[in-house]
């Protein structure tokens, strides 16, 4: 296993510890590297993971396109690879991730059902991430009309640095400045910067009126939730990506191939590549259904409820 | 210059009466030193006020120079101009910190899981003193971290770069390993005014009560720094000078402070507050802006009228001639990495509380704007050069940049390459310039 | 030349300072009595100063004995050294060119209010009044020291010896880098200070200066004391001739002579 920055909440909570479980399952043994966000650094432990014997490669790739010399290499010598949750531009890996599309347009859908009619502004991800422009894509499928119509009015809309919840937090106060508050919807790409975004619509009294989206299922993002500053955090139970992988990695190390692995269709990439998919329904969590991530053990009911109001959430009794 | 004879037989009597300089043709700057003001600080915050006026004419809105706006930025600087005081000092000895945003996270997520699962497990939920122990910590933390470095650096000899390059690997780790890279959300109640919002200020009140203390404070120096100067029969500003420094400074000071209480508090807000609907509450200096502002006050004074800050600069300037003046310079230098390492510690309490969450990426890339404001503000690499009122000029100076062009809807990547520019360019003026007042 | 009853000033007894397999000083012995001026000489690599680096504390001596006023002293650092009363103006001046003339004449010692804080206006006052014996003319006390020209920063390094009541001072090199006016006044400060009591180590490389100046003269080579001679009793030749041949005078022949020139 290629990781490209192990530094994430997620990956040695859920990811790794499904991956594992798949692969003993099957009978495989887990070895991996960690790239620090580095893509020089990811070529290298790609090569070296290959010498120490690798039968399959799961690569978390921290460019799409510089990591290709790498896969390819490892593709050349017989040696499957799984594209985890971001995308590599090589036809002959595996892409198994959430369907990040999808992610963006239940983000969408969520605050859209809350406001269907007031300005919006969208708080991106990291500019050379290639999720941040699915997610706004599936963003802008679900917007497009309202848009047009002009139900929904873009004021406000920018990548964010290593979606770095700080800077997030900075660029929606220049937005909530330069629209004298004004912002009835704020599309953030994720729960991090959503953190960002709530903070500093709590310094102007607008926090719980705006509508706030995000992803990844973040501990302190649910509480939110709970609370009512945040709408909706789409979760992808990386423990389900993590076994799909970790299954798909012992079927192609014993020879299956790639078309033959469970539950695949063909997706088109940016860079016009035909990939080979398995592409996970994520969820969206709002207050109504909170219970799901309590029953799937993702968070406790404590502290789902840290400071919620008795009745006001079902979920919290 | 011809140089008369000096008498070889006895001492000259004691010379009294001050000495004249040869006048100079007008110009700005014989008038500056007349009054001696830093041409540089002048320049810088000439350049700022220039910044601030095309923004101003260029944003959509017209929104850079609204209270609001210039509030938000003085919130939104603090945190650099913090650090960039102390690294300061840091360049000035000839060294360098890299590892400042990874020492931020570690002590960051330390006094994050001390408020939020430590304290309330003995103190209980809330307890008014859970932000006092939790900045202590934070603090000490900090220092110990700079100190360690700093003895490497000094004691064993290892170049600062390599120490802190190490540091920035280290501490990141740390970071995460302290809470297994999970975010830590909320910070207690009273921890988190450390970060400004609309509980983090002291009110329109205590900060007219700050601008008029300052104010005084202003006036007092100059009526002092004049007796002093007077005494020894040394040569005074003219009068003029004097009154108008002191004008100006305090008018800036008392301005500012009107300017930022004209900020008022978010309506939806006042309810909360108990009061009537409509009413106007200024939110005044925000806290992370006092403590930065008091940050700035202490190094300077520290920089310029302790013995350390005297060491400090003239190791800058010829570390042999300082040992050989019998200045403990390793022990200098300990205590610059120390200072650097508490003024972390202080950052991170703001920058968490700020953001209301502790999260292992903090401070990522922040050793490179520390560094930037400390040079834009006139630190040069060379050693010996640099002020701490400058540093956190460049610290205003960048973030300005920074804010007004996310008002106009400038995106990341085109934003990184006006602040690279303005970097170089701000150094090449410097350097242009101090070769051509060497000649 | 004095005439000095008792000890004398300072003694360097067997000073010996080696670097690695290299004996920079081997087994000398120097002595300095006060209101004398000893030159110090030597080719390029003869020792001079690192022998008196020994006395100045910038490194000290491997093994050997030095006696202030007939009494052993330990030397192991420049602070050691000023508080015998031994103060050096180095070749480089040691000065630090970010800051201004009264900061360097205090570096290390500065003075102090009695809060602790730096009492800037103190040390400029007594920078003035000491500039104003050793040289009226220098007048930027607020510019760094860097602006300054070769002549004034002599200046500052020498008042930084001269303020604190030095006995006994080393002047490595002190006109080298000056002009011809300038070297006059330096020169004239020596005599003074020798007719103050104080003793002055001069190490030079200028014969003629030396001959003016000292009263002993004692030549080095290649880590050795070749000897020490009243400047009366020799002259310029037998002085060059100890330097480049190592010969004392009573050693030296006429074809040695003619080979010096």
């Amino acid at each position: 296993m290629s990781w490209n920055n192990y530094n994430e909440e997620r990956w040695a909570k859920w990811d790794e510890p499904a991956i594992k479980a798949a692969l003993e399952a099957g009978g495989a043994e887990y070895i991996s590297t960690d790239a620090g966000s580095s893509t020089e650094q990811q070529l290298t432990d790609i090569e070296n993971l290959i010498s120490q014997g690798a039968d399959a490669l799961i690569v978390l790739a921290q460019d799409a396109e510089a990591v290709l010399p790498g896969v390819q290499s490892a593709l050349e010598q017989g040696i499957p690879v799984i594209a985890y949750d971001r995308l590599i531009e090589d036809p002959g890996a595996l892409y198994i991730t959430f369907d990040n599309v999808e992610v963006g347009r239940l983000q969408a859908e969520a605050v859209y059902a809350q406001v269907p009619k007031g300005n919006y502004v969208f708080i991106k991800g990291n500019a050379a991430d290639a999720n941040s422009d699915f997610l706004r894509g599936g963003q802008e499928e679900v917007l497009a009309d309202a848009i047009a119509s002009g139900d929904i009015v873009n004021v406000g809309e920018s990548y964010t640095d290593n979606w770095d919840p700080a800077v997030a937090q900075t660029n929606m106060e220049q937005f909530l400045t330069e629209n004298n508050n004004d912002v009835q919807a704020v599309v953030a790409s994720n729960d991090g910067m959503a953190g960002g975004v709530v903070a500093a619509l709590e310094a102007q009294g607008l926090a719980g009126q705006v509508a706030v989206s995000g992803q990844d299922g973040d501990l302190a993002a649910l509480n939110r939730v709970a609370l009512g500053t945040q709408t909706v955090s789409v979760w992808k139970d990386a423990r389900e990506l993590g076994t799909a992988a970790g299954e798909a990695a012992v079927a192609l190390a014993q020879g299956t191939a790639l078309a033959d692995i469970a539950g695949v269709v063909q997706f088109d990439s940016p860079g016009g590549n035909s990939m080979t998919s398995i592409l996970l329904t994520p969820i969206a969590i709002t207050p109504d259904n909170l219970d799901v991530v309590v029953d799937a053990g993702w968070i406790s009911q404590e502290e789902l409820c840290q400071g919620v109001k008795p009745g006001t959430v079902a979920a919290c009794g | 210059m011809a140089e008369t004879k000096v008498s070889a037989a006895e001492p000259l009597p004691e010379a009294q009466a001050p000495e004249r300089d040869e006048h100079e043709a007008r110009s700005i700057r014989s008038a500056l030193r007349s009054a001696e003001i830093d041409a540089r600080l002048a320049g810088m915050l000439a350049a700022l006020a220039i910044i601030w006026v095309v923004f101003q004419t260029i944003t959509p809105g017209h929104t850079f120079m609204t209270p609001r706006n210039l509030w938000n930025l003085s919130v939104q600087t603090s945190v650099v101009a913090i650090m960039a005081t102390g690294m300061v000092l840091i360049i000035v000895t000839r060294n360098i910190d890299l590892s400042v945003g990874a020492v931020m996270a570690a002590v960051g997520m330390v006094m994050a899981v001390v408020q939020h699962d430590w304290l309330p497990e003995w103190l209980g939920f809330d307890h008014p003193l859970t932000w006092v122990v939790a900045v202590i910590v934070g603090l000490v933390l900090g220092a110990a971290i700079g100190a360690f470095q700093g003895a490497i650096v000094a004691y064993v000899g290892v170049p600062a770069f390599i120490v802190t390059l190490g540091g920035y690997l280290v501490w990141r780790g740390v970071a995460w390993w302290i809470a297994s890279g999970q975010t830590i959300a909320p910070m207690d109640t009273l921890f988190r005014r450390l970060g400004g919002g609309a509980e983090g200020t002291i009110g329109g009140t205590w900060s007219w009560i700050v601008g008029i203390a300052a104010c005084v404070g202003i006036v007092l120096l100059q009526v002092m720094r004049r007796r002093r100067r007077a005494r020894y029969g040394f040569r005074l500003r003219p009068m003029w000078a004097e009154i108008v420094l002191g004008v100006v400074a305090c008018g800036a000071v008392l301005l500012a402070i009107w300017y930022l209480n004209r900020y008022y508090l978010p309506p939806g807000l006042v309810e909360q507050r108990g009061a009537a609907p409509g009413t106007n509450i200024s939110l005044g200096l925000a806290i992370p802006v006092l403590i930065a502002l008091g940050v700035m006050i202490v190094m300077t004074f520290i920089a310029n009228r302790r013995r350390f800050g005297r060491y400090v600069y003239g190791i800058g300037g010829n570390p042999e001639a300082a040992e050989l003046a019998g200045i403990k310079t390793k022990r200098t230098i300990v205590k610059t990495f120390t200072l650097m390492g508490l003024l972390v510690g202080l950052a991170a309490a703001v920058q968490i509380a700020r953001l209301n969450a502790a999260v292992s990426s903090l401070g990522v890339g922040m050793e490179l704007n520390v560094i930037a404001a400390a040079v834009i503000g006139g630190t040069s690499f060379t050693g010996g050069i640099g002020t701490v009122s400058g540093a956190v000029l460049g610290a205003l100076v960048m973030q300005s940049l920074v804010s007004g062009m996310v008002l106009m809807g400038i995106e990341a990547p085109l934003q990184d390459i006006v602040v690279g520019i303005v970097l170089v360019l701000a150094v090449t003026l410097d350097t242009i310039i101090r070769r051509r007042s060497a000649k | 030349m004095s005439q000095q009853m008792g000890p004398p000033l300072v003694e360097l007894q067997d000073i010996r300072v080696a670097f690695g397999g290299v004996h920079a000083v081997d087994g000398v012995t120097v002595d300095l009595l006060a209101g004398e001026v000893v030159g110090l000489v030597g080719g390029n690599g003869a020792g001079k100063t690192t022998l008196i680096k020994t006395l100045s504390g910038a490194h000290p001596a491997d093994s050997g004995t030095i006696l202030i006023d007939g009494e052993p002293v330990t030397i192991t650092s420049p602070r050691d050294a000023k508080a015998l009363g031994v103060e050096t103006i180095y070749q480089t001046l040691a000065l630090a060119d970010n800051v201004d003339a009264p900061a360097n004449v205090f570096l290390g010692r500065e003075l102090t209010t009695r809060f602790g804080n730096l009492d800037d206006d103190a040390m400029e006052d007594a920078t003035r009044k000491l500039m104003n014996r050793l040289n009226p003319k220098f007048l930027n006390f607020v510019v760094p020291v860097q602006s300054l020209s070769g002549g004034q920063r002599q200046s500052v390094a020498i008042a930084r010896a001269v303020h604190f009541n030095a006995r006994i001072l080393i002047m490595d090199e002190p006109t080298a880098a000056l002009g011809p006016a300038e070297t006059k006044q330096v020169r004239d400060l020596i005599k003074q200070l020798r007719h103050e009591g104080i003793g002055i180590f001069l190490i030079s490389h200028d014969i003629h200066d030396v001959f003016d100046l000292s009263d002993r003269i004692s030549v080095m080579l290649q880590g050795k004391l070749v000897g020490t001679v009243n400047k009366d009793d020799v002259t310029v030749d037998e002085v060059l001739a100890m330097i480049i041949l190592g010969k004392l005078p009573e050693e030296v022949t006429q074809k040695d002579l003619a080979e010096l020139h």
